[in-house]
């Protein structure tokens, strides 16, 4: 039987180095600003989070085997190659001190993408067998149930009882020809099942056609997060698979960071053909139905609420402007975190550290960067749109008596809506 | 009589009334405009005693006006000390009195007359001799053949601004007026390129007073720039300077950062690669400087800074750096980097064709 090995991770971070990839190494100007940008070097304090350091090993890679300084070196017998304790001592760094926010790729002053090389550098992680438990776990769930929590079907379908029972509404299930398949996280099913809810009634009032699927429900990729491109394409296929039986021509991502970009971005390149459908994230959604005036709402919330813009939508895929006229439509004392939007920053659960029990202490820590956000603009309530990001607010500000309630927009936006008549 | 521009300039000065005391006054303040010592201030004075004032004329082809506006501001030495004390300055367009076709008659005159002596001072770009003529003309003749005609006894040419050192915003892409720059133009001449968006008044009259103190033209550096005053970059002399170090940088023009005086690099500060003494001698007598007033430098007296990029875009690539030395190097570099890039792609194809799927089965032994 074949096992991960140091050789098989080698070979996955040589398959790895591309054009761009050679093009960051070379030109780094070891400047630090990606240590400035990365809330685990801040809150920590500790130089070895620097981003940059993050990728020693895929670096070494490169410049051992892909340069002609690194050659020279190498009959010089000067090199220093990359060992199985390297791996296992940078597999901390690589998976629990990052979230794979990309602050660090938008600061950087030459333009290196180090969010990027991170996600190339687990791959060589997961192949040469040094990933996070946690993460193995989910991964193998994924693969094996469908979720990487390990939720069934038979799951949701409780779910949606109760939500069909408190709206008084079908949740379509397994329709032909709807317009949207809506995919949701097995977080959201679990934790945040007013989601669903808020999502049956609002397309329920703005007359969308939406279906759920019994063949795929959880788009949510620990693929991706573990950095393994076999695993998240075989989750991907899953996808396309629900959709092309049920013939939608659109996809709503759940509201979980990751799964969106996943999909929306990943997907295609994973694999290696285009969809047949378009991918939405809700807020688009959302957003294109309050422009076209199929959203009608009443009321506003007047308590102060702000809004964290999760990495994944606005910082990775530009979603930026949607939430913020969504909260227009709901919110009439809405303040904006000082630094927000692309430059905002992450809660810092994502890329898997939420996964991942033994980072939770410096999950925690990176916190402590959004927690001084929060306080700066003292807000009631806190909205967002990630299951990820909602449940690391939740437990950040408990951890820090801080009581403020977390809420999702979706959710916000439903309880808004104009009763029929 | 003796021509007005025989006297010396020591008569020129007491002829105005100017006391010894003032006359070393200025020679000090025209030694630190130059950055020299102040010791060289009696050698200065001696020179300038002795000087003879030259005949200075003046041209604008492709411009704004903006390099003659910046010299009425100048304040050591102040244009009327430049205009009656140092030079005679024989045609300008926009300063002088005359008119019409006396205008042009002074202008010949002061060829004639100081044939092989008389400084040419250029501001503007110049449409080429490929060029339809007919895109700027001054009473009926192309820029080219005035320029052409007017430097062909001259001692020196100055290009003043960024449009006749380097082409300037006229020759900004798609050029359509084919402007060229002075040095483009005049091969046979020494030429000393004063660049700037306008430049730094006070830099206009320091070349013009070295001239006349050493009766040579000031150390150019490789684009034909004095060295007293473009020797070292905006950045290694911005006051803003220790916030870059500290890697401090202002995010917007409204943060915290922007407010504290952090460093502009992030908005677009072209300070690394500009070369210009505005840091040093700052504008309106030394009052305030682009980047004191919370604005990147837009790189005005480098070669080609409309083109540049974005005012507002980081500088990831040395602008100084010409498209000639940029594709020289890059050739070279296509020549010694080819053979082993063609490995390296073998190596990272070879590398994902042999890439093992990795399998539950396989990640489930680690748990």
């Amino acid at each position: 039987m074949s096992e991960l090995t140091l050789e098989r991770g080698l070979a996955a971070l040589r398959a790895e180095i591309d054009a761009p990839t050679a093009a960051f190494f070379s030109s780094c100007v070891h400047c630090g600003l990606c240590a400035q940008a990365c809330p685990f070097y801040l809150e920590t304090g500790d130089p070895k989070y620097t981003p940059i350091l993050k990728l020693e090993p895929l670096r070494r890679v490169w410049e051992n085997e892909f340069t002609l300084w690194g050659r020279i070196k190498g009959l010089l017998g000067l090199q220093k190659k990359v060992t199985d304790e390297m791996l296992a001592e940078w597999e901390e760094l690589v998976y629990d001190s990052c979230s794979l926010c990309g602050r660090c790729s938008v600061v950087c002053p030459v333009g290196n993408d180090l969010y990027a090389m991170i996600r190339k550098t687990r791959e060589g992680m997961v192949q040469s067998g040094h990933a996070p438990e946690g993460l193995i776990s989910a991964s193998v769930r994924a693969i094996t149930t469908g979720s990487p929590m390990g939720l069934q079907w038979k799951t949701l379908a409780v779910q949606i009882q109760h939500v069909e029972s408190s709206s008084g509404l079908t949740v379509p299930v397994d329709r032909e020809g709807a317009e949207y398949l809506v995919l949701l996280s097995s977080m959201e099913i679990i934790n945040f099942p007013e989601y669903l809810e808020a999502i049956t009634k609002i397309f329920d009032h703005a007359g969308i056609s939406w279906t759920l699927s019994t063949q795929c429900f959880e788009a949510t990729n620990a693929g991706i997060q573990i950095g393994n491109k076999d695993i998240a394409a075989e989750l991907v296929e899953r996808v396309v698979a629900a959709a092309e039986t049920l013939r939608v021509s659109k996809v709503i991502s759940p509201e979980c960071g990751h799964a969106y970009t996943a999909i929306r971005w990943e997907g295609p390149n994973l694999i290696g053909r285009p969809y047949p459908f378009r991918v939405f994230h809700i807020i688009e959604v959302l957003d294109e139905l309050r422009a076209a005036g199929r959203i009608k709402t009443e009321g506003k919330e007047d308590d102060r609420l702000s809004l964290h813009d999760p990495c994944n939508l606005a910082r990775k895929s530009g979603v930026i402007q949607q939430q913020r006229n969504l909260m227009a439509l709901v919110a009439e004392n809405f303040v904006d975190l000082k630094e927000h939007g692309k430059y905002q920053w992450c809660c810092g659960a994502g890329g898997g550290v939420s996964s991942n029990e033994r980072a939770e202490e410096l999950k925690m820590a990176a916190f402590k960067r959004k927690k001084a956000q929060i306080e700066e603009v003292a807000p009631e309530r806190m909205v967002t749109m990630c299951a990820t990001c909602r449940t690391q607010l939740e437990e950040g500000l408990e951890a820090f008596n801080m009581e403020i309630p977390v809420v999702g927009l979706t959710e916000m936006i439903a309880e808004h809506l104009v009763e029929r008549d | 009589m003796r021509k007005r521009s025989d006297k010396t300039l020591g008569e020129s000065l007491r002829d105005h009334g100017l006391s010894r005391r003032g006359f070393l006054k200025l020679c000090a303040a025209t030694a630190s405009l130059m950055a020299l010592p102040p010791s060289m201030a009696p050698a200065i004075a001696a020179a300038l005693e002795q000087a003879r004032r030259p005949s200075v004329i003046w041209l604008s082809f492709q411009e704004c006006t903006g390099c003659t506006e910046s010299l009425t501001r100048a304040h050591a030495p102040t244009l009327e000390d430049l205009i009656l004390d140092f030079i005679s300055l024989d045609y300008h367009h926009t300063l002088q009195a005359a008119s019409g076709e006396a205008a042009e008659a002074a202008r010949l005159q002061a060829m004639d007359e100081n044939r092989g002596q008389y400084l040419v001072i250029v501001d503007g770009s110049i449409p080429g001799p490929d060029a339809n003529p007919g895109f700027s003309t001054v009473a009926g003749h192309s820029n080219y053949s005035i320029l052409m005609e007017t430097v062909e006894h001259a001692a020196a040419v100055i290009a003043v601004g960024t449009c006749a050192a380097f082409g300037g915003l006229p020759q900004a892409r798609p050029n359509p007026t084919g402007a060229m720059s002075v040095m483009d133009l005049v091969r046979d001449k020494p030429v000393i390129n004063v660049p700037g968006c306008p430049p730094i008044p006070m830099v206009i009259t320091g070349v013009i007073a070295h001239y006349l103190v050493f009766g040579r033209l000031p150390e150019l550096d490789g684009y034909g720039r004095p060295l007293a005053f473009y020797g070292q970059s905006i950045h290694d002399r911005c006051y803003r300077r220790p916030f870059y170090d500290k890697g401090l940088f202002a995010e917007s023009f409204d943060d915290e950062g922007a407010k504290q005086g952090w460093c502009l690099y992030r908005l677009g500060c072209k300070g690394p690669t500009t070369y210009n003494a505005c840091a040093t001698m700052k504008w309106n007598d030394g009052t305030s400087w682009p980047v004191e007033a919370g604005h990147p430098c837009l790189g005005c007296s480098e070669p080609q800074f409309w083109d540049a990029g974005g005012f507002y875009e980081p500088v990831s690539v040395p602008l100084t750096l010409g498209p000639a030395t940029l594709l020289g190097a890059g050739a070279a570099g296509a020549v010694v980097g080819g053979g082993l890039a063609a490995l390296s792609r073998k190596k990272g194809r070879d590398a994902a064709a042999t890439r093992q799927p990795v399998t539950v089965d396989e990640l489930e032994q680690k748990l």
